[in-house]
């Protein structure tokens, strides 16, 4: 089965380097192959998904291999569903490097298949993952989006008009993303109190979500209420995915706390 | 006084607030919280006096973290309640007022008929006001973000109540005995396994809870996730443990007891011959010589588990190795050593049902603000012969598809725009 992954992973990594090369040298026909191949990749990853749930015998989101594995497929179903409704292929070129960069860190894991621990066995573990996933890749995509908005500006190879579309669904990523991870945070504690018996324990994980949530709610009244756009919020996505990054991973590699499932 | 006012309900106010609750979140992260102050001084030998007198290590619990707390509820109390005066003000009279916005996209003839199509198609109730044609939908999104705040703040206190009201009591019992809480409610544990028949981990027990009034719940099974909820108690399985058991028979008069050992303690009829329980391992291995290694560490139920003790006999003290279901004679006493018996580790909460619902009820209005906050948006847009505008609250995303969707009916729109 770890076939399949490494050849999802080996197609994503075609597709970025056919996108990467149709961008430098500005084939057309390279840019579609490339995401010809990455919708390739896309079926493949989602083939190991279904085959890695049914040998497991549950969702395949219960350890860092796992999640990140998921999280990727996120960040490339984000991707396929924005394509089409932007009608455009601006996105391509840094969410195709993003979903391979989640990909690695996902190879770089123990993969083997372990039974679910008690505390996982639960009505809220699809919710609160499967949340997670989703909410995680559209925060990946929004800066995806903010990075593209930086290097158009900086290159000034977009319009006006091009330009407020990308700040728009940037900021539609983002709240989507807060919505799920507020679901997230709320299922999450929900389970908690099931589980651990207290909504809140103050565990780093917790910790570090709720901090990626007031980032994001943050991001959000700047946008709503105060009305900023741009190159300062495209900046502010930008910086927040590594904040979203080490929320994901980094709490789990340096920190120990009752999320600590492997 | 207005000044202070305002500021405590100014939103650049609540924003200072979110990013201090978020550095102090940082701070509590990466300075474990709650240790003893002498593994402070230990692991942070220059600035230990600094974390004690900042309090860096209860964070959470801190004078300055409870105190933006509460300002965060102060300024979201404020904020919401200027909003929804603002929001119920603003929505009388909004579609006049759309009515009388300018154009800002000019489209032909043909483009104009689509555009009153696709707005029927979404469903927009339409108003004549003479020759302008006003579109609406979503008249209730303009109070997504005052159902959001509102669910915020009661997030916040029902959480503090639901947090820091119940008493909370972690207790073992043995399988077949009872915890008895201090107003006289029995907690009886019937039987405990730590793995199921499969070998699978599982911590489950069977129990029943009798209150003072003698109201007595049903026979209750209770797992990791299934708690377990009677009158004013909510029981959880917390943790696990494994005990030795032993019988005593005395051989002349055939009388037996049985003893479920925890800890080192000594068994004897005349206090002087017995013998001295030690320890329980989970496994062992023996080597060809017949030296023993213990494995003391292992995930579920004992899997080769092994006495240890000594024979006090004549005043020496021999220490000896048992497997369950090994015996040994002693002083007109017989020892028989048992299976291990597995214990649960309860926690039993006296809660408010009423806080946890409440709460619950906050987290729901909370996803359901969020969704009309963002994915139903007020839709305001005038129409006349020539053109359109969007109006209401939130015009962004309506302006954005209404100008994909008809950029190729758009008429000098540059020029009458500008």
């Amino acid at each position: 089965m770890k076939a399949l992954f490494f050849a999802a992973f080996a197609i994503y990594g075609a597709a970025v380097i056919l996108e990467f090369t149709g961008t430098a040298f500005k084939k057309d026909r390279l840019l579609k192959a490339a995401w010809y191949v990455f919708l390739a990749a896309f079926a493949v990853h989602l083939v190991f998904i279904v085959a890695r749930g049914i040998a497991a015998k549950r969702l395949p989101l219960s350890n860092q291999f796992e999640f990140a594995n998921t999280f990727a497929w996120g960040v490339a179903l984000m991707l396929i569903v924005m394509r089409p409704r932007l009608r455009t292929d601006w996105l391509s070129v840094v969410a195709m490097p993003a979903t391979l960069l989640v990909m690695t860190y996902a190879a770089l894991q123990p993969m083997e298949i372990k039974d679910l621990m008690p505390a996982l066995r639960s009505a809220w573990f699809g919710v609160h993952i499967g949340s997670a996933v989703l909410s995680y890749a559209a925060f990946v995509i929004a800066g995806c989006i903010g990075l593209r908005y930086l290097l158009s500006v900086k290159k000034g190879s977009a319009d006006e008009r091009a330009l407020a579309q990308m700040d728009y669904i940037s900021y539609r990523m983002v709240a989507f993303g807060f919505l799920f991870l507020t679901v997230v945070i709320l299922s999450g504690a929900i389970w908690a109190e099931q589980a651990w018996s207290a909504f809140w324990t103050w565990d780093p994980k917790e910790v570090w979500a709720l901090i990626t949530w007031i980032i994001y709610a943050v991001y959000l009244h700047l946008r709503l209420r105060m009305k900023r756009k741009g190159k300062v919020m495209a900046w502010f996505l930008v910086i927040a995915v590594p904040i979203v990054f080490f929320t994901f991973a980094g709490v789990n590699t340096l920190m120990h706390g009752m999320h600590t499932y492997g | 006084m207005k000044k202070l006012f305002r500021t405590l309900r100014s939103m650049r106010f609540g924003i200072l607030l979110l990013v201090l609750i978020a550095l102090c979140s940082v701070v509590g992260t990466v300075i474990p919280q709650g240790r003893e102050i002498r593994w402070y001084a230990q692991n942070y030998p220059s600035f230990h006096g600094t974390i004690l007198l900042l309090r860096l290590h209860r964070v959470f619990e801190s004078w300055y973290f409870i105190t933006l707390l509460v300002l965060l509820c102060l300024n979201l109390s404020l904020c919401s309640l200027i909003r929804i005066r603002n929001v119920v003000r603003a929505a009388h009279g909004e579609t006049e007022r759309a009515a009388g916005l300018p154009d800002t996209v000019f489209l032909n003839p043909e483009g104009m008929e689509k555009l009153r199509g696709y707005l029927e198609e979404k469903r927009c109730r339409s108003e004549k006001l003479g020759e302008i044609t006003v579109y609406r939908r979503h008249g209730f999104g303009r109070y997504g973000s005052f159902i959001t705040h509102l669910s915020i703040l009661l997030t916040v206190v029902f959480g503090a109540l639901a947090l820091y009201t119940p008493v909370v009591t972690d207790q073992n019992c043995m399988p077949g005995e009872s915890i008895f809480m201090s107003d006289g409610t029995e907690i009886h544990v019937q039987d405990f396994h730590i793995t199921d028949e499969t070998g699978r981990l599982d911590y489950q027990s069977h129990i029943q809870v009798t209150l003072p009034n003698g109201r007595r719940s049903e026979i209750a099974e209770l797992r990791v996730n299934h708690p377990f909820s009677f009158g004013p108690y909510k029981v959880f399985q917390q943790s696990f443990g494994t005990a030795g058991s032993v019988t005593v028979t005395n051989i002349a008069t055939g009388g037996k007891d049985d003893f479920v050992l925890t800890e080192q303690s000594a068994l004897s009829a005349d206090g002087i011959t017995g013998i001295v329980y030690e320890m329980l391992y989970p496994d062992y291995i023996r080597d060809p010589s017949g030296n023993v290694t213990f494995i003391t560490v292992t995930e579920g139920s004992y899997p080769n588990p092994i006495y240890q003790f000594e024979v006090i006999s004549d005043g020496t003290f021999t220490p000896t190795l048992a497997e369950p279901g090994d015996e040994l004679e002693l002083a007109g006493l017989r020892f028989r050593f048992n299976t291990p018996v597995e214990f649960p580790g309860l926690r039993i909460k006296q809660v408010s049902q009423l806080f946890n619902a409440l709460l619950i009820a906050s987290f729901t209005l909370m996803i359901a603000g969020l969704y009309i906050t963002f994915f139903y948006e007020p839709v305001l847009v005038k129409t006349d012969a020539k053109g359109y505008a969007v109006g209401g609250p939130k015009p962004e995303h309506m302006r954005i598809e209404l100008g994909e969707a008809f950029r190729d009916y758009e008429q000098n729109a540059e020029e009458e725009t500008t």
